[in-house]
């Protein structure tokens, strides 16, 4: 009985601060996004609202929560609210599974920093990124508009060449690791002293490209396409339900994708790798906080990647995005399929 | 002088019966028959005369048969234009099957001024909407408006709602569409054959300004497309024809409002040349103007180039062209006092001379913004997805330039160098040198290539002009004098310019195409006709057919590419 109280209490807290952390983070990841964005262009960004702009989040979202309430008049309004819960819980359940750091004790009590350690984790994961495409294709159907269909279409496009991209692309890791649970592949990696990304650099390659595609960031962002679609299937949205969008796609995916990279390809929490013969660790200082921070700083490494590519390049056409998913990265998470299935014994048996 | 002669069509005297041709010293007529028209359309275009320039008429309301039509036709082979001319009572045959530019033609002359053009395969009104009962050009249309029309508010449109005083509009005499009449407007434009019609504007980002854009979807693929153009339509033809030259010369600012000066250019040296008062303005002010209008087609190209770039979604370019582009607003600022709407040219000169210390801006900009552009060269030029949005769109080859009557960067893109800065070279532009970019496959990355190098050959003017202010002396003239006043009388205001009787048709090159003045003098101190030629209409009007089987994304590409403003193009 008290162990389950214990487990309880624990998970609530869990739940509590994997919400309030990506939540947060995730609002306040826009100032991010705006100051790099604004220092790519050569311009400070937000400065006014709090010491260089600290506090423009909250601003904004209070801008956005005391906006009128509008919904298109031959709309859908069931599924058009709908389309904004399969949008945000969906990408926020994906954090359930990401590992943020190795098992401590606190109060003789042990805790693994993850919320549910299943031994499908990954299969949760893509699962999970899936369903984005529904909260997409709803917004866009419900919305009656055909700036919004159109744009809903072009992501729905996406998601199912990318889905099966993606999927293949995390095959060799996971059989490197010979395990779906995101916490044991972490593991793994220490154990073997080795980052996949060293033995998987094709599969991070078409990941990243995958990522890309599937949060809908240059070059990839045909669903918004300012220029075309206006804003595609978020042109009938208003105030917060507006907002929730972007903070979806473009922060909570990207972290979510991002943080299951870093414990794909970048070895978890664990410090600096050499190949096979062990980890250098420059914040041992940190003591026991040392694996949180690697974890964080190659996570945020990763989201200032992608924003760097968002202010930089311009955007792809969607024919051209399929035929790259299809007749390019395709075969060659195949050709890695079978190069890890081939290398993979050689090297741990 | 590129104008034909007398001597070019001897043998066409033969063939054709009461063919008349008038050798002026501002352009050259050819006079024929209705009947005879398209066959000597026909002649001229297989003797080279392929580009097509402009075609309108002038209302001669007292006269038998009441209209004179023209038509501008360019040889490119032997570099040089002819006028066609002939009479009609309203009722023209179509020369859509020549040139598909005259359609567009035909369709404002249908209009403005009633005309009907029997072969018209889709005769609809060009910026007015369909079921407007009036011809706003012709000479009897009432200034102050049909007293039996009124205008009604929106208040009242909307909510019924009477307003009383000075918000009562009652008096306005004005018919306004309604939705209904916008609907009737769009129905008659594009028959649906496809999915979905996508009305794409007439407020959309991707549009760059008020043009209303119909496509028929199959998916995502364009199956037909068509423009409802208007949504800007201020009659400035109108206008001009009851303004004097000076005061027209605020209208050009407001055309095309991204190359101000360029137009003002064009403009005062069409009455320049009209009043044959070009050789009097001093060489200062003639540099100035080159000098300035050079950077005007910088200006213009940056905020293309921004614009271009942000349609493809390469957010960051914007804001690099905007910032060069602030630096030049800020020069021309100094110089001119205004930014946008400049009026800085005057017939015979320039309205002031150049501030101290404006060269020693110019120069400093100069030789940093090469650096500038080549930053931009190396986010842009070979970047794979750049390459890929742009190579192989959009296509034009050299004789669909001919047949559509494209100008500007657009034809030079296709590899026609029709430049009208070498061809007839106004103001200075006979003693700079510079080359004429022009490209290989006519596709979207071409066009794309020649405004750059564009922007680079603009520099090597300005950077000559600098070098030729800095000698003159401050005291040296800036506007011209008149050999004798009583006969001519010049001031820098303008008031009081009396144009003697006459026509003429004089071009300036804009960054976005030719831009055409036709002229038709009475005498006096206003014009009796004014034609303009917009380059960016008619470099629109091959749209339609680039978008065919396109997909909606390359809808931004091809039309950014082909750069309108719709200033210019509703007029």
């Amino acid at each position: 009985m008290e162990g389950l109280l214990a487990w309880l209490i624990i998970t609530l807290v869990k739940i509590l601060v994997i919400l309030g952390i990506v939540l947060g983070i995730g609002a306040y990841l826009t100032l991010v996004e705006r100051k790099v964005a604004a220092h790519i262009q050569r311009r400070p960004g937000p400065m006014v609202v709090g010491w260089h702009g600290l506090l423009q989040p909250l601003a904004d979202g209070l801008k956005l929560l005391t906006k009128e309430d509008l919904y298109p008049r031959y709309g859908n309004p069931f599924l058009y609210n709908l389309a904004l819960v399969m949008a945000l819980v969906p990408a926020t359940l994906v954090f359930a599974v990401v590992p943020f750091g190795p098992e401590f004790e606190v109060l003789g009590i042990k805790v693994k920093p993850i919320l549910t350690d299943v031994n499908i984790g990954l299969l949760l994961v893509f699962a999970l990124g899936s369903m984005a495409v529904f909260a997409i294709a709803l917004a866009g159907w419900a919305s009656n508009s055909k700036y919004a269909l159109i744009g809903s279409m072009r992501k729905a496009g996406i998601v199912v060449s990318y889905e099966v991209v993606i999927t293949f692309a995390v095959m060799g890791p996971i059989i490197l690791a010979g395990t779906l649970s995101t916490y044991d592949i972490v593991q793994k990696q220490i154990e073997q002293k080795l980052w996949y990304l060293w033995l998987q650099p094709m599969a991070f390659v078409v990941y990243m490209f995958a990522m890309l595609a599937e949060t809908g960031r240059v070059p990839f962002d045909v669903q918004e396409a300012e220029a075309e679609l206006v804003t595609g299937f978020t042109v009938e949205y208003g105030g917060m339900k507006f907002g929730l969008f972007p903070l979806v796609e473009w922060y909570i995916e990207v972290l979510s994708l991002s943080a299951i990279a870093v414990v794909l390809f970048l070895g978890g929490w664990s410090p600096i790798n050499i190949p096979f013969l062990g980890f250098i660790d420059p914040l041992f200082f940190l003591g026991p906080l040392s694996p949180f921070v690697w974890f964080i700083l190659k996570v945020s490494l990763l989201f200032l990647f992608v924003l760097w590519l968002h202010w930089t390049l311009p955007r792809y056409r969607i024919d051209q995005i399929t035929t790259t998913a299809w007749k390019v990265m395709l075969p060659l998470t195949f050709v890695n399929l079978v190069l890890t299935a081939v290398i993979a014994p050689l090297i741990w048996r | 002088m590129p104008w034909a002669k007398e001597r070019d069509f001897e043998e066409l005297k033969v063939r054709f019966k009461g063919l008349q041709i008038e050798e002026k010293p501002t352009l050259t007529v050819v006079h024929v028959n209705q009947r005879d028209l398209i066959e000597l359309l026909k002649e001229l275009k297989s003797m080279g005369y392929k580009l097509f320039i402009d075609h309108s008429v002038v209302d001669f309301p007292d006269k038998r048969p009441r209209f004179q039509a023209f038509y501008i036709l360019y040889n490119v082979d032997e570099r040089k234009r002819v006028v066609v001319k002939t009479w009609t009572d309203g009722v023209l045959p179509s020369i859509e099957k020549l040139w598909f530019a005259g359609k567009w033609a035909e369709r404002e002359c249908y209009d403005m001024f009633g005309i009907n053009y029997e072969g018209h395969e889709n005769l609809v009104r060009a910026f007015m909407w369909e079921t407007y009962q009036h011809f706003p050009l012709r000479k009897d249309f009432p200034l102050e408006g049909y007293t039996t029309e009124y205008l009604p508010s929106l208040n009242e449109v909307v909510l019924d709602d009477n307003l009383q005083g000075l918000m009562n509009y009652d008096r306005m005499h004005t018919p306004v569409p309604t939705l209904e009449d916008l609907e009737i407007t769009e129905k008659k434009r594009l028959k649906k054959k496809a999915q979905i019609v996508l009305n794409w504007g007439p407020l959309h980002p991707g549009t760059h300004g008020t043009m209303w854009f119909l496509f028929d979807l199959e998916g995502e693929r364009v199956y037909q497309c068509d423009v409802i153009l208007g949504q800007l339509h201020r009659g400035v033809e109108k206008l001009a024809e009851n303004e004097m030259y000076n005061q027209f010369l605020v209208y050009t600012d407001r055309m095309d409002y991204l190359s101000a000066l360029c137009s003002n250019q064009a403009w005062v040296v069409a009455v320049e040349r009209l009043l044959g008062i070009e050789d009097l303005v001093p060489e200062k002010a003639k540099y100035i103007r080159t000098m300035m209008s050079e950077l005007q087609r910088i200006n213009s190209h940056l905020l293309w180039l921004g614009t271009y770039a942000l349609d493809l979604g390469a957010l960051t370019i914007f804001l690099y062209a905007f910032k060069e582009r602030e630096k030049l607003m800020d020069i021309i600022e100094g110089i001119t006092g205004a930014r946008l709407t400049i009026s800085y040219t005057r017939v015979g000169g320039v309205r002031m001379d150049l501030p101290e210390g404006a060269l020693e801006v110019i120069r400093a900009f100069i030789e940093r913004f090469p650096k500038e552009l080549r930053d931009w060269e190396t986010i842009l030029s070979r970047n794979r997805i750049w390459l890929r949005r742009n190579v192989g769109v959009g296509e034009i080859s050299k004789e669909e330039v001919y047949f559509y009557g494209l100008t500007g960067p657009v034809a030079r893109g296709s590899g026609v160098p029709y430049d009208l800065r070498k061809l007839e070279p106004y103001d200075a532009y006979s003693e700079v040198e510079f080359d004429i970019p022009v490209g290989e496959n006519g596709d979207v990355y071409d066009r794309y290539l020649v405004r750059l190098e564009e922007m680079r050959q603009s520099l090597r003017i300005i950077e000559q002009c600098v070098n030729k202010l800095e000698k003159m002396p401050r005291s040296a003239p800036f506007f011209a004098e008149s050999p004798d006043p009583k006969k001519l009388k010049l001031p820098l205001d303008g008031i009081g310019l009396k144009v003697p009787e006459g026509e003429i048709y004089s071009s300036g090159e804009n960054p976005r195409g030719e831009l055409g003045f036709y002229i038709y003098s009475t005498g006096g101190v206003k014009p009796y006709r004014v034609k303009i030629r917009p380059g960016s209409m008619y470099n629109l009007c091959i749209y339609p057919r680039l978008m065919k089987d396109r997909v909606v994304a390359d809808a931004v590409t091809i039309l950014a590419s082909l750069d309108p403003v719709v200033g210019e193009i509703d007029r």
